[in-house]
């Protein structure tokens, strides 16, 4: 039999369990549970054809991974196109964001026009620019013939060496008017008086855009990375698509080697354990990212 | 149902798959010496004939065999594949057997986008014990030993041992590349080759004839680079197996084709003479000119759009891609094929050969007699004629003279005469370990590009091999 109290205190949270609840059994079932699952796989054997798995491995398939040099090589690709990919994505953005925050001609169908990439489908993006890169009828070799640069044609996708910047490219491309839009939402709502302020005291464009608007800008600028970071970290449509990791493994992402794992290959507990090295390294950047934020003076409140 | 149950229950499935297996195995051991027979007659021939001169409006010359089994009410089985343009002409037989002999059933097609999304479909619905789809397509190699291998789907032999005519309908080669464990895991709908097409009037324009042997080749490839025509358009960038190609052509080009399915299956080092000159071969070719720049960086629509509009003369693809070929050249081109040139000095014209799309039946289907009655329709001595006269592509097996005459009347393309000519000698492009598999795509991208040698790459073929270590399964 309940207390008087506790039967008080139920009945006041029951609502809230009562709202909670589904979400919470969504959440279980979808995000928990496979998570669960694939940590659990991760510590198996299995080809993914059988109804049940192979034996238990411990931490075989962790070991595996850490002596195979495509897993490295995997995992330095996917933290290059991140170190790549996010400052261009969310620099040009701000500064495309700052640009079209002033009274410009035509800035609504620049806006526009900078986000037709965001909403274009992936794969017509990559249809497009496996076009633009041909290295023989493409686009991109074609202009420079053109325009007299012909010794710099090249086979972008072709060449180890180029395949991973054409990609990143391709990538900053289709999600910097992403990045433009939040940022420009941002600078929309920053207090125009701190603003004003700063321009009565005579602080020229340079100096209002890098001492005032930046740092009040930091949370968001934040905000735009993770997603930058967490979407570079997860990358796999594009990649697939347009080299499906090659060549030699040159555009080899964590996402792309754990599809070749588990439905190539049928190692689906190297599969999984890759999984759970990808989702790791999310959640820590993600929580880095809340601590950096949560010491900074702004912590929190954008 | 109870977890406890369930397992009972699954337990007696694997009890009675063992039990067949068995049975099918026996089976298998019987039939071995009729397959040896058939497999010597494809050795001395099995040329497709010409058509013959009949005129008039002509028809499907076989008879559309009626089933053993037909559906007691209204039934529909599925089908998942992954080969859009093949879905009208399977939907055409089906409607045909339908009409005919089974008013009950119905075959509901869904046509992935690709081959990967079927497989991860495919995958996944057997990991679950789905009893959908009836019919799997699979391709020979990795992918038939693995639904094999995992007991997923059911063993051709009983029914090649009710029915020895349909057998026989089939290329035994084709067959042989199909039984894994000595079970017949599949039955191929078409053959495809990899052959040459080139521009006839290019070559005509620059007085060059077709080249018999690799040296001649290279001598096209540098009159016509110096005329600024790029010789071939090779879309080594498609998929995982087009980097393969050239490698698959040499070693069939010295015969060493079952050399490199011993080292496949890990009884031969992939570092043995013959196959590190056929990644010498492949280096070879990437340094040699003949290819259109990058070919790593191409797809196969880019080499098609580069070959129609004039830019190449030649263009190393599949039969499976004539029809967007000829979609996409203008109407005064004259398009020819030829079988890529002999790769040593008196050696024969190595044309790849391939069974494509292959038909199976899930273990768990609800219907697998009539899955195969499906089948048989679709792949048998009728349905193979209505299925490559649709699409252009070779039959699987032998088709009388009366069938191609038949077939022309409406695909109209004298390329198809030629194909079927080219058929008996291919040599099979098919790879059974994913993990050698995927070190051979990786080891030829880096011969194309340079940046690795031939021997280091067999080594590194040879590594992955090894590491796969003892086969759990054998082939033919």
């Amino acid at each position: 039999m309940l207390s008087l109290a506790a039967r008080r205190s139920w009945r006041r949270h029951a609502a809230g369990y009562a709202f909670a609840g589904p979400a919470l059994v969504i959440l279980a079932a979808f995000l928990v549970y496979p998570i669960g699952y694939s940590v659990w796989l991760s510590f198996h054997e299995w080809d993914g054809y059988t109804p049940r798995w192979g034996p238990f491995v411990g931490l075989e398939n962790y070991r595996a991974l850490a002596g195979d040099e495509v897993f490295w090589k995997a995992t330095l690709n996917s933290i290059v196109f991140v170190a790549v990919r996010t400052p261009l994505e969310v620099g040009l953005g701000f500064l495309l964001a700052l640009l079209l925050n002033r009274r410009l001609v035509a800035r609504s169908l620049l806006r526009t026009l900078f986000f037709v990439p965001v909403v274009m489908s992936l794969i017509v993006v990559t249809i497009i620019f496996q076009r633009v890169f041909e290295p023989n009828t493409g686009l991109l070799n074609t202009f420079l013939r053109a325009v007299g640069l012909g010794a710099f044609t090249h086979p972008w996708l072709g060449d180890p060496a180029t395949a991973l910047p054409a990609v990143i490219a391709v990538s900053v491309w289709k999600n910097v008017g992403f990045s433009l839009v939040i940022l420009l939402a941002g600078l929309q709502g920053l207090p125009q008086d701190v603003v004003e302020a700063a321009r009565v005291d005579g602080a020229n464009a340079w100096q209002l855009t890098l001492r005032v608007i930046t740092p009040l800008m930091r949370p968001i600028l934040a905000l735009t990375a993770l997603l930058s970071i967490i979407g570079g970290l997860k990358v796999f449509d594009l990649v697939f698509i347009m080299t499906r990791g090659g060549p030699t493994y040159s555009t080899e992402v964590l996402a792309t080697m754990l599809y070749r794992e588990a439905f190539e290959l049928n190692h689906m507990g190297i599969a999984s354990a890759v999984a759970v090295i990808l989702v790791a390294l999310v959640l820590s950047i993600a929580r880095v990212q809340t601590l950096v934020l949560d010491k900074s003076p702004e912590g929190g409140k954008a | 149902m109870s977890k406890a149950k369930r397992r009972t229950h699954h337990g007696d499935a694997r009890e009675m798959s063992r039990r067949k297996l068995l049975q099918l195995g026996l089976l298998s051991t019987a039939a071995t010496p009729l397959l040896r027979a058939a497999r010597a007659t494809a050795q001395t021939g099995g040329a497709q004939p010409s058509a013959s001169k009949a005129t008039g409006e002509l028809k499907n010359p076989v008879e559309f065999k009626a089933p053993k089994v037909k559906a007691s009410g209204p039934t529909t089985i599925s089908f998942w594949q992954y080969v859009g343009f093949h879905v009208d002409v399977q939907k055409f037989i089906a409607e045909e057997y339908k009409k005919r002999h089974d008013p009950n059933l119905s075959l509901e097609i869904t046509a992935f986008p690709g081959l990967n999304e079927q497989r991860v479909g495919v995958k996944s619905a057997l990991a679950a014990q789905s009893p959908t789809p009836d019919i799997i397509a699979i391709e020979p190699g990795a992918y038939a030993v693995d639904v094999s291998a995992s007991g997923s789907v059911i063993d051709f032999t009983k029914v090649f041992a009710e029915d020895p005519e349909y057998k026989r309908g089939f290329w035994p080669n084709a067959i042989e590349l199909l039984t894994i464990n000595g079970a017949v895991v599949s039955v191929p709908a078409v053959t495809n080759t990899v052959i040459v097409y080139y521009n006839r009037g290019v070559f005509q324009q620059h007085g060059l004839e077709v080249p018999n042997t690799l040296d001649e080749l290279k001598k096209i490839g540098a009159a016509l680079n110096a005329k600024g025509i790029m010789p071939i358009a090779y879309p080594a960038g498609q998929d995982r197996n087009f980097p393969i190609f050239p490698y698959y052509t040499y070693l069939g080009g010295i015969k060493a084709d079952k050399l490199m399915r011993e080292a496949d299956l890990g009884l031969k080092p992939w570092t043995s003479p013959e196959l590190v000159a056929g990644a010498e071969f492949v280096e070879m070719m990437a340094k040699s000119g003949l290819y259109a720049k990058g070919p790593l960086g191409i797809k196969e629509p880019d080499a098609i759009q580069i070959f129609a509009t004039g830019k190449s003369a030649m263009f190393w693809g599949g039969q499976w891609m004539r029809r967007s070929i000829r979609a996409a050249l203008p109407p005064n081109f004259d398009l020819g094929i030829f079988p890529f040139p002999a790769v040593v000095a008196g050696g024969h014209k190595p044309v790849l050969s391939s069974v494509g799309i292959t038909l199976t039946v899930n273990a768990r289907s609800k219907h697998p007699d009539l899955a195969f009655e499906m089948i048989k329709a679709i792949t048998g001595a009728w349905g193979k004629i209505e299925y490559t006269r649709n699409l252009g592509l070779s039959p699987n097996g032998p088709i009388s003279a009366d069938a191609i005459a038949y077939q022309m009347q409406s695909l109209k393309d004298p390329l198809y005469p030629e194909f079927l000519k080219l058929q008996p000698t291919g040599t099979t492009r098919v790879i059974f370990t994913p993990a050698v598999e995927e070190a051979v795509t990786q080891g030829m991208q880096a011969l194309i590009t340079g940046s690795k040698t031939p021997k280091a790459v067999m080594e590194s073929v040879e590594a992955a091999s090894q590491k796969v270590g003892a086969r759990k399964f054998r082939t033919g």
